[in-house]
């Protein structure tokens, strides 16, 4: 792999692809020579240029690929490198001519490593399989080899016991699987793809990880592809001086304190988040409304560990250890079973944005949607929609008539969503808002739900291709720095905030918490990939991957005024119990706009190859 | 001179919720946060009488600064 001068030699970097004919069952492997450093880096900088070259006008149709791949680092010993993405247009992400949005989605666990160890850099599941199948990934004796199997036996099982069931017949593997969500694709835009991690193998907990945004689970299910194992023997890297240094490095970087454990000094992940936003009245609750009120706070981390113990575990090796594992605690005091993972997203959108505080509740809920293998952002923020729309309008509510903090009937509406008996919610909150046609507190940008971050404090929702926090990361900025002025926000959105999605090209998670351009990124690539890429060049080569994405967001028809905003009642009711500034209207979101664009639609041209070229 | 200190989540856990503290005038912020024994880089935003506030900045007797802790998600 390692040639001197990649940036002007990306071809001498070739990975290997293996496309599968899910229809056919034939497989066809390849030696890809890069075509730029975004193909080198990986991740969706390279799918994204595969799904450029296709014209798919909706989301469930045969030309429509999953493609699974790897970044650079993965299955690499830097400190967490063994993310793997999957990439394809969205069912969920559409657009307003009823085009679909090219989305990837990623997520940590073994499974990433055991993936790149099979030989493999990248796998495109093409057309659809008329039965149900899993398929195996493996080395072979020659290289790699791939064999679709039956997989009857999983139909019905929730995302972890298809891990579990599989782990049975292969031991040595490490797996993705969709859940019932993604069984019922037609129902169920949201599915996501549930993976499995050594904790969960080993203790039969269902501690799995999860790329679940934008519905890649379900297109997984469209193609009756149920799961993917990937069958290698550990191939774990000689951890050098240099890439311990760097691994010290990561962990000693004040980027990755935060999301380390709270009894080893550290932030304690994003669930921290909750105490600090709650200082502004910034924490979602009832719909993206605070009331100013202290409901959030029977979430913070004190009050849960009355009631629960609380484990921080990681994935595979990895010493910031974000992971916040809550256990019931038997009569006796011991650790009893698991009750679920904790972290900020899945706690507000399940917590105090659906009007429930108790912390076992809204372990229950979480635990549930995670079993049926929905993404937790998609599913909680479309249910606080039908709480906020039902608490409107309590004569003519909608489904089973749910209120916030009603604990059962969202119980009720989780269940169903998942197995596909609630088509108006597991297709998002989008087009449910439009069937209502109160659109105002639909929360979503593009089709997306949002996360558990104010839109009331983050234009760059608007910019973000992928999800609003995992590709923009201007988030946090009004809560941390206080700006809001519409060069700062510019500034921030065309610069600093895109390059949110470096990470989700190079196989590292987010929390190593260094900008992507840092020392600490080029050293990692040159000791454990052997690549010497400078500084400026992976952040050119980053930049560009996204622009690539936001001019193809243009070409399925993303409106560049009407789809790059707020739910307006953002702007059109600010909430007055939020003690950041006030600063969007619909003037400024107009002329932030306009700026940003005029940054970037020129540096987008060019960027999308010709179709079939 | 006095003012009130709060510390949040991290912060707080490492020392106190909330406390009255005796500083010199013209002390600056970044020169109280060492006082008070944090470490700056575990510090990400600072707030005066709720304003976002720079490390450079005085404060004024009877003033509330409230530390919060480097903040991230994803
Ligand atoms: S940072 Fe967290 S999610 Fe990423 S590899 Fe480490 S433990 Fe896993």
């Amino acid at each position: 792999m390692s040639e001197k001068n990649i940036s002007t030699n990306p071809a001498s970097v070739v990975y290997k692809r293996c496309t599968v004919d899910l229809a056919s069952g034939t497989t066809t492997f390849a030696q890809v020579p890069c075509k730029n450093l975004e193909d080198v880096l990986g991740g969706f900088g390279r799918s994204f240029q595969v799904l450029a070259e296709r014209d798919i006008v909706e989301a469930y149709c045969p030309e429509n690929p999953v493609i699974l791949n790897t970044g650079l680092l993965t299955g690499t010993s830097i400190m967490t490198g063994m993310r793997s993405y999957f990439s394809g247009y969205s069912p969920l992400k559409k657009s307003g001519t009823g085009r679909p949005g090219a989305m990837w989605s990623t997520g940590s666990g073994n499974f990433g490593n055991k993936f790149k160890w099979t030989g493999l850099d990248e796998v495109i599941f093409e057309n659809r399989s008329d039965k149900p199948v899993y398929a195996l990934l493996k080395e072979g004796a020659n290289g790699p080899e791939v064999e679709l199997k039956p997989a009857d036996h999983l139909i019905g099982l929730t995302g972890h016991a298809k891990i579990m069931a599989l782990y049975q017949e292969y031991p040595e593997a490490h797996f993705a699987a969709i859940g019932p969500a993604g069984e019922n694709w037609e129902n169920n835009y949201m599915g996501a793809v549930v993976m499995s991690t050594d904790n969960e193998l080993k203790s039969g907990e269902p501690k799995s990880r999860f790329a679940g945004r934008g519905g890649m689970g379900s297109l997984m299910g469209y193609k009756n592809l149920l799961a993917v194992v990937a069958l290698s023997s550990d191939k774990l890297q000689k951890i050098t001086p240099e890439i311990r240094d760097v691994n010290r490095d990561i962990l000693k970087s004040g980027g990755s304190a935060r999301f380390q454990p709270a009894s080893q000094g550290g932030g304690g992940g994003t669930w921290a988040n909750i105490e600090v936003l709650q200082v502004f009245h910034a924490v979602p609750l009832n719909n993206f409304r605070p009331k100013g009120n202290t409901d959030v706070e029977r979430l913070f981390r004190d009050e849960v560990e009355k009631e629960f113990d609380i484990a921080t575990e990681a994935c595979h090796r990895c010493g910031i250890r974000c992971h916040n594992n809550l256990f019931y605690k038997n009569e006796d005091g011991s650790r009893g079973k698991l009750a679920a993972k904790f972290d900020f997203e899945p706690l507000i959108l399940f917590g105090s944005n659906l009007g429930v505080h108790e912390p076992a509740k809204v372990c229950d809920l979480i635990h549930r949607c995670d079993l049926l293998g929905m993404d937790a952002i998609s599913l909680g923020t479309t249910i606080s929609y039908v709480l906020d729309y039902n608490e409107r309008h309590p004569d003519k509510p909608l489904f089973n008539g749910a209120t916030f903090g009603d604990y059962d009937k969202i119980t009720e509406l989780i269940e169903d969503a998942g197995r596909g008996k609630l088509p108006g919610i597991a297709r998002g909150v989008k087009r449910l808002s439009e069937e209502t046609g109160e659109t105002a507190y639909a929360m979503h940008v593009k089709g997306l739900e949002l996360p558990a971050y104010l839109p009331d404090t983050n234009p760059g929702y608007m910019f973000a291709i992928a999800g609003g926090h995992m590709s923009m990361g201007t988030h946090m900025m009004l809560a941390k720095e206080g700006k809001h002025s519409l060069d700062e926000w510019t500034q921030a959105i065309t610069t600093g905030g895109l390059l949110q999605v470096g990470y989700d090209m190079i196989g590292l998670c987010k929390f190593v918490g260094v900008g992507i351009g840092h020392d600490i990124i080029v050293r990692a690539l040159k000791e454990a990939a052997g690549i010497e890429i400078a500084s400026e060049d992976i952040l050119a080569a980053v930049r560009r991957a996204y622009l690539r994405g936001l001019a193809l967001e243009l070409r399925q028809g993303f409106h560049e005024e009407k789809e790059y905003t707020l739910p307006s009642q953002v702007m059109d009711d600010p909430n007055p119990e939020v003690t950041l500034p006030k600063f969007i209207t619909n003037e400024f979101l107009g002329e932030l706009r306009q700026r940003v664009w005029s940054v970037f639609k020129p540096e987008m041209e060019g960027l999308l190859p010709v179709r079939g070229e | 001179m006095q003012i009130k200190v709060k510390l949040y989540a991290s912060l707080r856990r490492q020392k106190f919720d909330e406390a009255d503290w005796e500083i010199t005038p013209d002390q600056k912020i970044a020169s109280i946060v060492e006082q008070l024994g944090l470490a700056r880089q575990d510090v990400g935003t600072v707030l005066v009488n709720g304003l976002h506030a720079g490390w450079d900045e005085t404060v004024a007797e009877g003033d509330i600064v409230s530390l919060l802790p480097r903040m991230g998600g994803g």
